[in-house]
């Protein structure tokens, strides 16, 4: 069940031990039948739990979407050069916080699902990139693996089978950019952790040089169920093109945000109404950001019809991202939040590519003088057109990420901007 | 990691639908003291990171320390992969990155000094220069911005009685803007040294002011 | 089985083009004459696609791509001045100009500076940002470069070449975002390093200038000339810029087979002694207790007198490794016409050569002079000490006929053939050591004269005149080889290419090249000699 609320609406699969203290501690996890799917995949062989996990349709949960089989199937079959399995457990995001809860409650399951798709792409060697702030969630983790170690859980000859695989758990040190994939790996490297050109691909030249997969925590963290009970049971739930669970962060004017596990397609009224107790304090609904702070903002009017899945939110007009919802009540003064999501891009736009180095800046610079009341109309015009050059322009998506929630929200919420422009109106407190 | 018997204001325990101590949230069997010889290898680069008792002097690495480094060392192909744990490490027993910190990192890894600034001065999290003794991290994101986030930030402003990004006279706290530290159902987070306080509201920042103040004192 | 082409076909602007696989489009582009706009990408350096200024349409693309890292593909259709292309390129332009300041009428950039130059190509016409710029100063980053942090385009151009080309890693990117700006470890800068005066032309704008440089003079008033770095036997391709017939500061010209795109600091900042005055303007004849200023005819009349007259005892001479290789032809012809003698030469030596790791082949070489091989070739010797002093005794006390071509005999005194039958002196200036000599004749400088230098591994270079020679100096090899047509009966050379050629007929070394086989890029010489102190 998700933490702290917990809904009857959801279908517990990798949220199941959530706020059970025992559940991180080896001998309950693998009383519970834990490390069991690893034998199976052991058994199955390594093509076999690549094709279980293409039939499964398991998106990757790191906010892209791309189908997790086919991204592993990408990796050389016969290795001539080490592998590399890199869990990206650097939650940045705005609104994100599903992949902290599945470390501090459920390491294990995390861990064997490393262990798995590291089998899988033949790599021996598993990197869990978490970002630096993570100092309690790390350590959770690293005393989780320090057991599994103790245990043959991991490293050499892992419970007899003859296969090895090393886990370390590696730690950044503050920058959002690092949970882009290609800057995840130079920040491995130990370099600045920017972007690179792709191509080449990860899995042709990736971390240190070598092939190369990336994928998020929640990913992993479905593969050991994926492997237990087969890919066509993970499909009962969700759409034909997003199947599956997804754990659904929920934050902002509701009466109880957390992570809520719903099948995908779940729509997004009931999110709010049903599941999260409603609207906080009764006010109604502004707005939603369903997908964290990269996607568009959906006006109350937009949300009426959406479904959660990949497709459904994409057909609203957003995208469904890491499935972070934000959900905005009659008080927000949108601008304020749009000003305050731009400075976030600043601050961690990693500067190589004119275009965000400068435009988010700029951006920002200028939305805090239409937030000061000292805007004009053409600064609108402006942010349009500067948004329209940051779009698909750079190497890595940070700029499109930063222009999204301007232009939708000028597009959205234009009656706010020229309130303020015209008559130094703000609308709404937070 | 402090083991006075403080009431975080939030965990869920008060919060939300589960009965559990602030211990068993945390994971305290799990979360203790880590050893400074970093235990096993592939969990040595977790570090508490920016200990209360700093040393800007301090060797690096001795002891324990050494140690630590040498299994981090370990788990990587290149020398230059250690750099971020390498630092954070540094950092954790002198307090701050200063050039002559990084010079020497450089120096343990065989890479040039202005390349280790180059990467010190990209991530957030490297301190160009002392800190108080509680670093106050508030997080100011869309999430907790939502829920009053600016309000704490004051709060804490007010009750340290510093400036933003200062440290106040008695060498106790400095109190910046955070972004999103990752616990957004649980706003406002603040981050102080190594550890997350959630669901903290305006008025429970004097109190924890107070804690930290007595732990201060206390020597803790 | 049907071979694959390893060449593509593809269309950039309606012209179809044929390149080898893994050309990138900015480069196939630059075959049909089109130059994309480009900050980043430099071909001696890696390619990070950052600048995001390269992006041209592709047919079939979602989005706009960087040409200078994506590979042609066959049958591609690239648009680099559709609308699309040209908005982009404007719109990185604007993102460019938010921050950058001001400064064309005080920088030292202007005039040959890409993003003026872009701008106003493809630019928009008005900034549409109100909000004040950021600031970062001027920064001293040692050795002989200031920074000027506003006008950084953050291209690191200048960071990548002192980590893959110079390989000392001295300058890093600091900070992220808009607060990232270049520098150096803090207090240790670039002094050390040996060829970061490259940065300087690398840096599209103006945030990278020469201390040398600074304020001198405005790129537009320059002119430039096609030259040989004459300060090692490397022989790096350089171009001088001029201006009131002085020598104002040498850039590099690329020869992927000499010096790729580069030039170490030593000779690039040692360029002053070209432009140094006491010049010899005219001959000069001393004669009957007489010394006299005389017109060329005359003075080679007299000469040509004096020659004949003096004793029959070898010659003995000194060329200097600053001649150009038709000059030292000329004076070896003169030499075996009077009957044959030693030829010697000196030259400041290093002890080290300063190679630039990154770049193979190229190094600042021991030998601090562009021509001893060309000396070596016309049968010269070296001698004297490493600093180029020394060596000349026999020929200081020489009584037959003594000769010396460009060597300034700094380190001799008045005494300095003074027993001579017949001493003459072909060079630029006088001095002590010039005092007893017969015949003063003014010659020109390299960077006066059209000819030839033979780098340190054979390679002939040609160079042009950039300066305009004082008074009634002239080049050697025209003074030499005029006398020595008039002792044999012969016409004399009118040309460089002419004098090059006769240098041919006698040292078979040279045998066959010519001055349009040589062109701006140079041939190695024949392989069939065997030089002394190899």
């Amino acid at each position: 069940m998700a933490y702290p609320y917990v809904s009857d609406r959801e279908v517990r699969v990798l949220s199941r031990n959530f706020g059970d203290p025992m559940a991180r501690r080896l001998d309950t996890y693998v009383e519970r039948g834990g490390y069991q799917a690893l034998k199976k995949a052991f058994e199955m062989g390594q093509d076999k739990v690549i094709d279980e996990v293409k039939t499964s349709g398991l998106r990757g949960r790191g906010g892209a979407g791309f189908p997790t089989g086919v991204k592993w199937s990408f990796m050389p079959k016969e290795p001539t050069k080490p592998h590399y399995l890199l869990c990206n457990a650097d939650e940045s995001e705005p609104g994100t916080f599903k992949d902290r809860e599945l470390i501090r409650w459920d390491p294990h399951q995390l861990l064997e699902g490393c262990l798995i798709a590291a089998y899988a792409i033949r790599a021996k060697h598993v990197y869990v990139y978490c970002r630096g702030e993570f100092f309690e969630t790390t350590q959770i983790l690293a005393k989780a693996l320090e057991d599994a170690y103790a245990k043959g859980y991991a490293g050499k000859d892992i419970m007899g089978s003859g296969v090895d695989i090393d886990v370390t758990v590696h730690v950044g040190a503050g920058a959002y950019i690092c949970g882009e994939e290609t800057g995840l790996m130079n920040s491995l490297e130990g370099r600045r952790g920017q972007p690179r050109v792709k191509p080449p691909f990860p899995a042709a030249v990736g971390a240190f040089g070598m092939p190369s997969t990336v994928n998020n925590v929640e990913t992993l963290s479905a593969v050991p169920h994926i492997v237990t009970h087969g890919g066509q049971w993970y499909r009962q739930w969700g759409t034909e093109k997003s199947p599956g669970t997804k754990l659904f962060c929920v934050s902002g004017h509701v009466s109880k945000p957390g992570n809520y596990e719903l099948p995908l397609g779940f729509p997004l009224t009931d999110l709010i109404e049903d599941v999260c107790g409603g609207m906080r304090g009764g006010k109604a609904l502004k707005a939603v950001i369903p997908g964290g702070s990269s996607v568009p903002i959906l006006n109350a009017e937009e949300c009426a019809d959406c479904a959660l899945d990949y497709e459904g939110v994409q057909a609203a007009g957003s995208q469904l991202g890491c499935a972070s919802v934000i959900v905005m009540d009659e008080g927000t003064d949108i601008v304020k939040q749009v000003r305050r999501m731009v400075q976030f891009y600043m601050h961690e736009s990693c500067g190589q590519c004119t275009p965000c180095r400068e435009g988010t800046a700029w951006m920002t610079k200028v939305l805090r003088r239409i937030e000061e009341g000292r805007g004009t109309e053409d600064d609108l015009d402006t942010l349009l057109q500067m948004s329209r050059q940051m779009t698909g322009t750079t190497i890595c998506v940070l700029s499109d990420s930063a222009a999204a929630p301007v232009v939708s929200s000028i597009q959205k919420f234009k009656d706010e901007y020229l309130a303020l422009i015209r008559r130094g109106e703000r609308v709404g407190a937070a | 990691m402090s083991d006075t018997p403080f009431k975080n204001p939030g965990w869920a325990g008060n919060t939300g639908e589960f009965e559990l101590s602030e211990d068993q949230v945390r994971g305290d069997d799990f979360v203790g003291v880590r050893p400074v010889g970093g235990s096993h290898p592939s969990g040595a680069a977790t570090y508490p990171y920016m200990l209360p008792g700093k040393d800007p002097e301090a060797a690096l690495f001795e002891g324990e320390y050494r140690e630590r480094f040498e299994k981090i060392l370990s788990r990587y192909p290149t020398k230059q992969a250690a750099l971020l744990p390498a630092l954070g490490l540094a950092q954790e027993v002198r307090g701050h990155v200063s050039p002559q910190t990084m010079d020497r990192v450089a120096e343990l890894l065989d890479l040039a000094p202005a390349y280790v600034r180059g990467v010190a001065t990209f991530y957030t999290m490297y301190n160009k220069a002392p800190v108080g003794r509680y670093l106050v991290q508030v997080c100011t994101n869309i999430s907790c911005n939502l829920c009053g986030a600016d309000d704490v930030l004051a709060a804490f402003l007010r009750y340290t009685d510093t400036e933003l990004g200062e440290t106040s006279e008695d060498g106790n706290f400095t109190v910046v803007e955070a972004e999103c530290l990752a616990a957004c159902g649980f706003p406002t987070c603040v981050q102080i040294n190594s550890r997350y306080f959630e669901n903290v509201g305006p008025a429970d920042v004097p109190g924890i002011i107070e804690h930290l103040k007595a732990e201060a004192a206390g020597g803790a | 089985m049907a071979d694959t082409p390893n060449t593509v076909t593809l269309t950039i602007d309606g012209q179809e083009v044929v390149v080898p696989k893994g050309t990138t489009i900015l480069e196939a582009a630059k075959r049909v004459g089109e130059q994309v706009p480009h900050y980043c990408y430099h071909p001696g350096l890696s390619s990070p696609a950052m600048c995001r200024l390269c992006l041209v349409e592709v047919e079939g693309a979602p989005k706009p791509m960087p040409s200078c890292v994506t590979q042609v593909a066959e049958g591609q259709v690239v648009k680099t001045q559709s609308d699309l292309a040209l908005e982009m390129r404007e719109g990185v332009l604007e993102f460019y100009l938010v921050n950058h300041p001001l400064d064309c009428p005080i920088c030292d950039m202007s005039g040959e500076c890409n993003l003026q130059d872009y701008v106003h190509q493809e630019g928009r016409k008005h900034g549409r940002s109100k909000e004040p710029k950021r600031v970062f100063g001027r920064d001293d980053f040692g050795g002989d470069v200031l920074f000027y942090g506003d006008r950084c385009v953050m291209c690191t151009r200048c960071v990548r070449f002192m980590n893959e080309v110079e390989e000392d890693s001295r300058l890093c990117v600091v900070e992220r975002g808009n607060r990232s700006v270049i520098d150096t470890f803090f207090e240790k800068g670039l002094e050390g390093t040996y060829w970061h005066g490259n940065i300087v032309d690398l840096c599209p704008v103006g945030a990278l200038v020469s201390k040398d440089f600074l304020y001198k003079a405005r790129a537009w008033d320059l002119d430039h000339t096609q030259s040989v770095c004459p300060n090692c036997s490397q022989g790096c391709n350089i171009d001088l810029h001029t201006r009131d017939n002085l020598v104002q500061r040498l850039k590099p010209r690329e020869n992927l087979e000499v010096n790729g795109w580069w030039m170490c600091d030593y000779g690039r900042l040692n360029y002053e002694w070209i432009n140094h005055g006491h010049r010899l303007e005219a001959p000069v004849v001393r004669g009957g207790g007489n010394v006299r200023a005389m017109g060329w005819s005359e003075a080679l009349r007299a000469l040509l007198d004096a020659g004949a007259a003096a004793p029959d005892k070898p010659v003995r001479a000194v060329v200097s490794p600053y001649a150009s290789n038709e000059d030292l032809g000329a004076f070896a012809a003169l030499v075996e016409e009077l009957g044959g003698g030693d030829i010697v030469y000196r030259c400041a030596t290093a002890e080290d050569e300063v190679p630039l790791k990154g770049y193979p082949g190229l190094a600042r070489r021991r030998e601090l002079a562009p021509n001893c091989k060309g000396a070596e070739l016309v049968g010269a010797k070296r001698v004297g000490s490493a600093d180029g002093r020394g060596g000349l005794e026999g020929v200081a006390s020489h009584d037959g006929i003594v000769l010396v071509l460009g060597d300034a005999l700094a380190d001799q005194d008045a005494d300095f053939g003074k027993g001579a039958a017949l001493y003459v002196y072909v060079g630029q200036r006088g001095g002590p050591a010039t005092d007893a000599a017969d015949f003063l004749l003014p010659a020109t400088s390299f960077a006066e004269q059209e000819g030839t230098f033979t780098s340190f591994r054979g390679r002939v270079q040609r160079f042009w005149p950039g300066l305009k020679p004082p008074g009634a100096a002239r080049p050697a090899w025209l003074v030499l080889g005029a006398l020595v047509a008039e002792v044999t009966g012969g016409a004399a050379p009118r040309s460089a290419a002419d004098s090059f050629a006769r240098l041919g007929q006698r040292v078979p070394a040279f045998g066959g090249l010519t001055y349009e086989e040589l062109g701006t890029r140079g041939a190695l010489v024949n392989e069939t000699v065997t030089l002394s102190g190899d």
